[in-house]
């Protein structure tokens, strides 16, 4: 059974999807601060129209097109998204809300006829549930080269992100350029979900972009911490998730990546060191015993001690 | 006379469809304290971000040192409202600090062990030394105000602004903040102060800017701290209690 | 800001507008299908749904029949979703057949609503039950036009179908009927080629196992990587066996489906050449879909024969032995 491990195919699927984790991870930690996690599903959704268009456009398969396609729609979504919040009264998460299921349902609709006229043999129901058995050597270098370009635009601008993210307008008397961050960010986040899309799907790479990073909470009070642990459990659900899946008969691989990820999860909830639910009962706990010596009057003790 | 370290001239911003600040001007001499007062929906936040480049111009000037904001950034400093910034952030009080030094470390640059001096440094005067890797969550509305100001000050500007840096403050917080804006002054520094309590005014500040949406009156506080500018700004009737100004009663209609 | 508002109502006025238009174009032709049944009232109108059943009626039923097939070429029918456009032909048809046996997962209960007002057959099922294959979960495999006898049987029953819907055209029907079956002989016929490849060569991978009735009748081992449905995400354990039986077995060659998309194919190509053995993309079978409507491939007879001589060239050529 453990020997499947050492077959190509397995360490292709492995090393993807645990690299793409870490990217996910990575750049899902800033969405969580900018408070724009839904973002990340939203952008994820509304990619797919723009996915079938080029492919219905175009009439090639080639990855590179198809991404392309993936890319501006999912922008144009945000764009949407932005408008909608500027110009009427509707909040951000219901107007993400709004263009998430606009966007996912016209890419549906587009789908089906795509699907009638050339057929499945198109590969884009795989833009939806995505399939990683399937990854091959070259996946591995694209999502290396991803990981590589999330990574180190995060660490080499840690500390312009830190403020970028934490004290907006500071930032700006200092001279940050806002724009510029606002426009990298995007680009980043908008890489990682095209790139992801294709492997995995629209529904599981939001999952590596929102789950990791909210896991990661629970662990720390430091953002350089958490953007590692954050990084660390994507890369983990990715690489668990594959070694289940693999060893399973028939078993996909996406679905356990995503209760990977919702594991860690349960488990940060549960023991995190900083925020969990057991970690914050016992401190509870603590400070009550503590109450109860700190209130028993001295006079009483006094008494004992006679 | 000092020099003028800041001049706004018939400046105008709106908020949404609403004109919040309307020809406003004025001009600001070095080593003042000026206390920035007005009623609420006045525009005092919205001045401070106006000249800050935080919020659009719809018309008018302002500057800094005879020059540009843009040119002038690196001279000014900004505490802004304590409220804008989520305190569940997860960094230490020290980190805080050290962004006021962002612009000396230099981009993509690491800080070293000169900058984080003087980071504890500036925590320290504000008394805040033992806090330093404390995580910021877990500070008083009064400590974090103080890590805001040290993360200011070692801005090292030549002016700056605070919005309402003593409100929701402890009484030890308040007189220490004062103690620090004193010796700003006595440096020859520039600060002015959108102050929330109208009461302190004539102990703190040694100029007062009166605003409702446009300037009502700007002075030495001992020459423009009067009853009149006072009902002039408020619009309400005022109650004297032992001859000081006691209770602002703000009518229904603005 | 208000620039900004501007432009995103005109943006969206205008898809409104492309919207408009696009279902306007879409009721113009419903009305053209409408008018077009009424016109011709002599022609039987036949509808089904993939097109080895439909190809080979049209033939049977000559210029007495119109036969429309919902599914075209490249279409997966495990997978197809019929629209309201769908249902519309379906109702505007004078008889409906479809394969039955579980193929068209997804049009079960349009069927059964169907069938209450129409003359309605699922040929598959009127194949005698004991020739039917099952897959390992006791499922039927619903892939019966692989086998020629089998699918004689099937569209015999169909044109019966026919002549009792219009017995006027009783004979004429039985006349093209003997002549495409005679044609179905000689292909039977053509198929011994097949025995040409070597025995330990006679093994034939595709994309999901729709090859079983053909291995039956072919003396050949087939494996599909996903099973009898194309439902459902592939399991780095399917991909993995695959690659094992290449590997056990030395075989030369694997075939992507028309109907099916190749990246998982090509994966296990990829595979098994890392584990040493040089496998070949052998070509492309027709396997859920035939090709194109009005080529050779998109008849039956001319579909099952690419499929034989795609076969037989990747398979008779070198065999793996030595690496």
């Amino acid at each position: 059974m453990w020997s499947i491990l050492l077959n190509s195919n397995t360490q292709w699927v492995l090393l993807s999807t645990a690299i793409l984790g870490i990217a996910a991870g990575t750049i899902g930690s800033l969405a969580y601060w900018k408070r724009q996690s839904l973002m990340s599903d939203a952008l994820a959704h509304a990619a797919l129209p723009g996915v079938i268009i080029a492919f219905l456009l175009f009439k090639v398969k080639h990855l590179f097109v198809l991404i392309t396609g993936a890319a501006i729609s999912a922008v144009i979504g945000a764009f949407f998204i932005q408008g909608i919040r500027s110009s009427t009264r509707i909040k951000e998460d219901t107007a993400m809300g709004m263009i998430l299921s606009i966007f996912y349902g016209f890419g549906i609709m587009l789908l089906t006829i795509a699907n009638r006229t050339s057929g499945n043999q198109s590969g884009l129901n795989n833009f939806i549930l995505g399939q990683s058995a399937s990854m091959v050597q070259s996946d591995v270098w694209t999502m290396s080269l991803l990981a590589i370009l999330v990574v180190s635009v995060v660490v080499i601008g840690f500390k312009e992100w830190k403020i970028y993210l934490f004290d907006r307008q500071f930032a700006s008397g200092l001279g940050l350029p806002l724009k510029g961050m606002d426009v990298v960010y995007t680009i980043l986040l908008v890489t990682t979900i095209v790139v992801g899309i294709q492997a995995v799907g629209v529904i599981l790479i939001a999952a590596l972009l929102i789950i990791p990073a909210v896991s990661a909470r629970y662990w720390t009070h430091s953002f350089q911490a958490m953007v590692i642990i954050s990084a660390l459990f994507g890369g983990a659900s990715g690489t668990i998730g594959t070694l289940i899946s693999a060893i399973g008969n028939g078993w996909p691989t996406g679905p356990f990546i995503v209760v990977l990820a919702a594991s860690f999860f349960i488990i940060s909830l549960i023991f995190g060191k900083e925020k969990g639910i057991l970690v914050q009962y016992w401190q509870m706990k603590r400070h009550k015993k503590q109450e109860i010596i700190q209130s028993i009057p001295t006079s009483v003790l006094k008494k004992e001690v006679q | 006379m000092n020099e003028v370290v800041l001049e706004v001239k018939n400046l105008t911003a709106a908020y949404q469809k609403n004109t919040v600040l309307r020809d406003v001007n004025f001009q600001v001499e070095a080593g003042s304290l000026t206390g920035i007062v007005g009623p609420n929906g006045a525009g005092k936040s919205t001045l401070i971000k106006t000249m800050l480049a935080l919020h659009p111009v719809l018309s008018g000037e302002v500057h800094f040192f005879g020059s540009t904001y843009k040119k002038m950034k690196k001279r000014i400093g900004y505490v802004p409202q304590r409220g804008s910034v989520d305190w569940d952030f997860p960094t230490i009080a020290l980190d805080v600090v050290m962004m006021g030094l962002y612009g000396q470390i230099g981009w993509l640059r690491r800080p070293t062990k000169t900058h984080q001096r003087m980071a504890f440094e500036a925590l320290d005067k504000m008394g805040m030394a033992d806090y330093a890797n404390r995580q910021i969550s877990q500070l008083s509305g009064g400590q974090q105000q103080r890590v805001f100001l040290a993360r200011a000050l070692v801005q090292s500007a030549d002016i700056y602004f605070m919005d309402e840096p003593l409100a929701g403050v402890d009484a030890a917080t308040e007189r220490a903040i004062m103690k620090i804006l004193d010796e700003l002054k006595a440096a020859g520094k520039t600060v002015m102060v959108v102050h929330h309590d109208l009461q302190t005014v004539a102990d703190y500040f040694d100029h007062v800017l009166f605003l409702n949406r446009t300037v009502i009156k700007h002075g030495k506080t001992n020459e423009v701290y009067t009853e009149d500018n006072i009902a002039t700004t408020y619009g309400g009737s005022i109650r004297l209690i032992g001859g000081r100004i006691g209770n602002v009663v703000h009518p229904v209609k603005q | 800001m208000i620039t900004f508002s501007k432009k995103f109502w005109g943006i969206i006025l205008l898809c409104c507008t492309f919207l408009l238009a696009a279902c306007n174009d879409k009721s113009a032709t419903n009305n053209e299908q409408k008018n077009a049944g009424k016109d011709n009232n002599k022609k039987i109108t036949v509808v089904t749904t993939i097109a080895q059943i439909g190809e080979p009626l049209s033939v049977i039923g000559g210029d007495r029949v119109e036969v429309k097939s919902l599914m075209g070429p490249s279409v997966d029918p495990h997978l197809y979703q019929a629209t309201h456009g769908d249902i519309q032909t379906l109702e505007n048809a004078d008889v409906v057949f479809y394969n039955g046996l579980h193929l068209e997962a997804n049009m079960v209960d349009i069927f059964e609503e169907i069938e209450k007002s129409k003359s309605v057959l699922a040929i598959g099922e009127t194949i005698d039950k004991s020739k039917l294959l099952h897959d390992e979960n006791n499922a039927v495999d619903p892939h019966i036009w692989f086998d020629i006898d089998l699918w004689q049987q099937a569209l015999d029953a169909a044109v019966d179908q026919l002549k009792e819907y219009s017995p006027e055209n009783a004979s004429y029907f039985e006349e093209n009927k003997v002549k495409y079956f005679e044609k179905l002989q000689q292909l039977k016929e053509d198929t011994k080629k097949l025995t040409e490849i070597p025995e330990e060569q006679r093994i034939l991978v595709t994309a999901h196992d729709a090859f079983g009735y053909f291995g039956r009748m072919h003396h050949m081992k087939v494996v599909g990587l996903q099973g009898l449905s194309t439902d459902g995400e592939i399991g780095i354990s399917d991909i993995q066996n695959t690659i094992d039986t290449i590997v056990k077995y030395k075989v030369p060659a694997v075939f992507v489906e028309s109907s099916i998309n190749e990246s998982s194919i090509k994966a296990v190509i990829e595979g098994a050449k890392k584990q040493g053995v040089p496998i070949q993309l052998g070509g492309e079978l027709f396997s859920d879909a035939m090709g194109k409507a009005g080529t050779e491939e998109g008849t039956y007879l001319g579909m099952y024969r690419h499929n034989i001589d795609t076969i037989y060239t990747a398979l008779k050529g070198g065999s793996n032995t030595n690496e």
